[in-house]
C-alpha cells in the first residue's frame, strides 16, 4: 500500500497567518483571542473570539474586503467567495508554495481537493434578506455559490483548476478530519497522487452566535481565560475561523518531485456514538472506537503513541468524554501519553478544527516540539490521571494522534508519524 | 410568512417608463449602488432619474459595464466603438452580465428578461437595447457575427476579389476586418517593388461590406428578400485616403446605412488601421432589388452549412462593384 505524506501547509488562523508564526505561538503558548467588537453589546452574552488578523471581511461585498497585499485575487474570483473562501484561497497559495508545487502539479487528473466549511451563514442571511426585500430577480447571481455549504470546494476547485477528486465534507466539527481520512484512502488505493485538504470557517458573529443558544459558548470576558480545555473552571468554547490547507501526496510523488515531506499520515479510523444529536457519549465510546480503528489501521500500539492532540473544546461534557475515551484506549499508557488541546490558543474552528490541528501536529513533528495545553490551572477532576501538558515540550514524539468529534456523535482519529531529520 | 414575501412580489412588476419623483433617500441609495462607478456615471444616473431623459442612459450603461471589467481592460472601453464585444474583448462572462443587468435594473428602475439578454454581444447592442427599453421602442435585431464561411456563402463577390475576413452586422451598422496578406495579385504591379493596397480596392472593400449589410442587416418588405444578384454600385462622394496601407496591415472597415429605400441604399463608410484613419467615404450608393422570399436560394438567417442548401458559387455573376470601381 503506498505511503502517504504531508508535503505542504498553509495557515490563516487566529494565532498566525504563516507557518513560522503559528509554530512560534504554539511553542510559546500565545493565544489569538480578542474581545470581538460585534459581541460587545448587552444582548450578546459571549465576548471573546479567536480573531483573524490582517484580514477584514465584515462587509457582504467582497470588494470591500482587505487582505495582505502579497495575495493578489481578481474580482472575478472574489465575487463568489465567502470570508472562509478568502482565508482558504490564501492558505492554498501558502501550501502550494510550501510544497513547491508547479502549476502542472496542481492542475491535473491525479490531483484532487477535499474541503470542509460550514458555508457562510453570514452571506446566506444577507442574500435571503435581499431576496425578500428587493425581489427574487435582483439577487446576486453568485449568492448561492458564495454562501451554501460547499462554497469552499466550488470556489477553490475552479480557481486552482483542480481536475481530480473533489467534494465537501459535512460532519460538523469532524468535517475536515473526515476529509483527511478519505483523502488518505484515495491516495493509498492509488486513485490519486495528491490531494489538497482545506478546512475553513468564517468565524464571524453569524457563524459563532448560533452556538450560544445551545449554551456551548464560553461567557468569560477575559481573553486569557475564555478557552481552557480540561480545566475545572472551563465554561464552553470560544469560536474562531480562518483556514488551514494540507498537501497530501503519495510516496511516488514525493520521490518524483524530490521534495522532503513534513510528516507521514499512517492511517485513520472513524466511529459514531449512536447516542445523541449534539451531546457526546458520556464515556466517549465513539471516540475510543475511532482511536482503536486508527491505531489498528496504522499498525501502531498505544504504547508507541507519544502525544494526543485532543478534540477537547473546553465544554463541560465533551472534554470529560474524550478523557474517558483516552483512558479506555490507552489503559496503563494513559498516564504517560502527552495530551493537549490547542483550542486553548486558537478557539474552536468547527469544520476547520481537524485540518488546523493536524497542521499543528505536523508543524510540531517537523520542527521538534509538542504544544502544551494553555490556560490550565486546575485539572478537571474527572480528567485526573491524564498527562495533560501544562507547557510545550521542546521535543516531538514519534507518533501523534489527532482526535476530532462532531455533531451526531461522529468521531475521527488520525495517526501521524515523525520523519527522520 | 406571506407578509415577508409580499414586498418582493411587488417589485418584480414592470416598472413605469416615467420615473417616480426623485427623493433624497433615492439619491443616497443610488450613490451606494454606484459607489464603484465613476463620478460621471453617478451624475448621468441622477440626471436620468430626475428628468427621465434617455440621453443620459448610454453614460450610465457604459459606466456600469466599466465597473465590472478588469482594470487592465478598461482602457479598451474608453476609446471603444459600439462594436466592442463583451465576451471576447472585455472578458465579461454570463454571470458578470447578470451582475451588470441587476445593477442597471436597479439604477434605471427597469426590468430586463433573461431571454432579452441572450442577444447582447457588443457594447452597442447593450446601449441600443437599454435605449429602446427606456423609450418603449421595439427591440432591435441582434448583431450577427459572420465568419468567412458565411460571408463566402451569401456574397455575390468571391475570392480572389473578396476583401472581408470577418464581419458583424446589425440593423444599424456593419463592421468588418481584412488583413492585407501581400499575396493579393494586384500588389505585384501596385507599385513596382513597393506593394501598396490601392485606394480603389479599399473603397471596393467598403462597398462589399455595404452589400453584406443589405443581405444580412437590412429588413426587407414582408415576404421579400434582397436579391444578391441585383446589387450594383452607383456612386460615391467625399472619398479621402489618409494613410498608405501595406501587407500586414489589418483594415477595420465600418459602414452605417444612411437611407435604405428600394432601389437606393446609401451608406457612410470608414477604414481604420488600429486607431489610424485610412479611408473616409462620406457616401457610398448602391442600388438593389427584392426577390420573393420563397424563391430566394440564398439563406438570409443563419449559415447554410450542408451542401444541400449552400448557394452555388456566385463567381460568374462578376462582382458589379468591381466593374464600377475599376471603370
Amino acid at each position: 500500500m503506498p505511503r502517504v505524506f504531508i508535503t505542504g501547509l498553509g495557515f490563516v488562523t487566529s494565532i498566525g497567518n504563516d507557518a513560522a508564526t503559528v509554530a512560534r505561538n504554539l511553542r510559546e503558548l500565545r493565544h489569538g483571542f480578542e474581545l470581538y467588537p460585534p459581541f460587545q453589546k448587552p444582548d450578546v452574552p459571549c465576548k471573546v473570539v479567536g480573531t483573524i488578523k490582517e484580514f477584514t471581511t465584515d462587509s457582504t461585498d467582497p470588494e470591500d474586503w482587505t487582505f495582505p497585499a502579497r495575495y493578489k485575487i481578481k474580482r472575478e474570483l472574489l465575487r463568489s467567495m465567502a470570508p472562509n473562501g478568502l482565508f482558504a484561497h490564501c492558505a492554498m497559495l501558502q501550501a502550494i508554495e510550501d510544497a513547491r508545487l508547479a502549476e502542472a502539479d496542481v492542475s491535473n487528473p491525479d490531483t484532487g481537493l477535499y474541503a470542509a466549511s460550514g458555508g457562510s451563514p453570514y452571506l446566506t442571511h444577507h442574500h435571503h434578506e435581499r431576496l425578500l426585500k428587493v425581489g427574487v430577480m435582483r439577487c446576486s447571481p453568485l449568492g448561492i455559490v458564495a454562501s451554501i455549504v460547499g462554497t469552499l470546494n466550488f470556489n477553490l476547485v475552479a480557481a486552482f483548476k483542480i481536475q481530480g477528486v473533489s467534494c465537501g465534507f459535512s460532519s460538523a466539527c469532524a468535517s475536515s478530519a473526515h476529509a483527511i481520512g478519505y483523502a488518505f484512502d484515495d491516495l493509498s488505493l492509488g486513485r490519486q497522487k495528491r490531494v489538497f485538504i482545506v478546512g475553513a470557517e468564517d468565524g464571524n458573529a453569524d457563524a459563532i452566535l448560533p452556538f450560544a443558544g445551545m449554551r456551548t459558548l464560553s461567557l468569560q470576558a477575559d481573553p486569557n481565560l475564555a478557552s481552557r480545555p480540561f480545566d475545572a473552571a472551563r465554561d464552553g468554547f470560544v469560536g474562531t475561523g480562518g483556514s488551514t490547507v494540507l498537501v497530501l501526496e503519495t510516496e511516488d510523488e514525493v520521490v518524483r518531485r524530490g521534495v522532503k515531506p513534513l510528516a507521514e499520515l499512517l492511517g485513520w479510523g472513524q466511529a459514531s456514538d449512536g447516542y445523541n444529536v449534539a451531546i457526546s457519549h458520556p464515556d466517549g465510546e465513539g471516540s475510543a472506537r475511532a482511536m482503536r480503528h486508527a491505531l489498528r489501521a496504522a499498525r501502531i500500539e498505544p504504547a508507541q503513541v507519544g502525544y494526543i492532540n485532543a478534540h477537547a473544546t473546553s465544554t463541560i461534557i465533551g472534554d470529560i468524554s474524550e478523557a474517558r475515551a483516552i483512558r479506555a484506549v490507552f489503559k496503563e499508557d494513559a498516564a504517560r501519553v502527552a495530551v493537549s488541546s490547542t483550542k486553548a490558543l486558537t478557539g474552536h474552528g468547527l469544520s476547520l478544527a481537524g485540518a488546523m490541528e493536524s497542521g499543528f501536529c505536523v508543524l510540531g513533528l517537523r520542527e521538534g516540539f509538542t504544544p502544551g495545553n494553555a490556560h490550565l490551572t486546575r485539572l478537571e477532576p474527572q480528567c485526573e490521571g491524564l498527562n495533560v501538558l501544562r507547557a510545550s515540550l521542546p521535543t516531538a514524539p514519534e507518533i501523534v494522534i489527532k482526535n476530532s468529534s462532531g455533531f451526531g456523535g461522529a468521531n475521527v482519529a488520525l495517526v501521524y508519524k515523525r520523519l527522520a531529520a | 410568512m406571506p407578509d415577508a414575501v409580499q414586498p418582493a412580489a411587488g417589485t418584480t412588476k414592470t416598472l413605469p417608463t416615467t420615473p417616480k419623483p426623485f427623493a433624497p433617500e433615492d439619491e443616497a441609495a443610488l450613490r451606494e449602488a454606484l459607489k464603484r462607478c465613476s463620478p460621471s456615471t453617478f451624475e448621468a444616473a441622477i440626471q436620468f432619474r430626475k428628468t427621465g431623459n434617455a440621453e443620459h442612459v448610454p453614460a450610465v450603461v457604459i459606466g456600469v459595464i466599466e465597473r465590472f471589467v478588469e482594470p487592465d481592460l478598461r482602457t479598451k472601453l474608453k476609446d471603444a466603438d459600439d462594436d466592442l464585444r463583451l465576451i471576447e474583448d472585455l472578458g465579461i462572462d454570463s454571470l458578470t452580465m447578470m451582475e451588470i443587468v441587476i445593477l442597471v435594473e436597479d439604477v434605471l428602475q427597469m426590468s430586463i428578461n433573461n431571454d432579452e439578454l441572450r442577444n447582447l454581444r457588443t457594447v452597442g447592442d447593450v446601449k441600443t437595447f437599454i435605449d429602446c427599453k427606456i423609450r418603449g421602442l421595439p427591440l432591435p435585431r441582434p448583431t450577427k457575427f459572420l465568419p468567412i464561411e458565411h460571408i463566402g456563402a451569401v456574397m455575390p463577390i468571391q475570392p480572389p476579389f473578396l476583401f472581408l475576413n470577418e464581419a458583424s452586422v446589425s440593423s444599424t451598422a456593419a463592421n468588418g476586418k481584412y488583413k492585407i496578406t501581400g499575396q493579393e495579385f494586384f500588389l505585384q504591379g501596385h507599385f513596382k517593388d513597393n506593394p501598396v493596397m490601392p485606394a480603389s480596392i479599399m473603397l471596393e472593400a467598403l462597398g462589399q461590406l455595404a452589400v453584406l449589410y443589405l443581405l444580412e442587416g437590412h429588413t426587407p418588405e414582408p415576404g421579400k428578400v434582397v436579391n444578391a444578384a441585383q446589387i450594383f454600385f452607383t456612386g460615391c462622394e467625399g472619398v479621402r485616403a489618409h494613410r498608405v496601407c501595406k501587407p500586414g496591415d489589418i483594415l477595420t472597415l465600418s459602414i452605417k446605412p444612411k437611407r435604405n429605400k428600394m432601389p437606393l441604399a446609401t451608406f457612410e463608410g470608414s477604414i481604420r488601421v488600429g486607431q489610424e484613419k485610412a479611408v473616409i467615404a462620406e457616401e457610398i450608393s448602391l442600388i438593389f432589388a427584392y426577390a420573393d422570399a420563397v424563391n430566394q436560394p440564398i439563406p438570409i438567417n443563419g449559415v447554410a452549412h450542408d451542401a444541400g442548401t449552400t448557394p452555388a458559387p456566385a463567381a460568374e455573376s462578376a462582382g458589379p462593384i468591381r466593374a464600377a470601381i475599376n471603370a
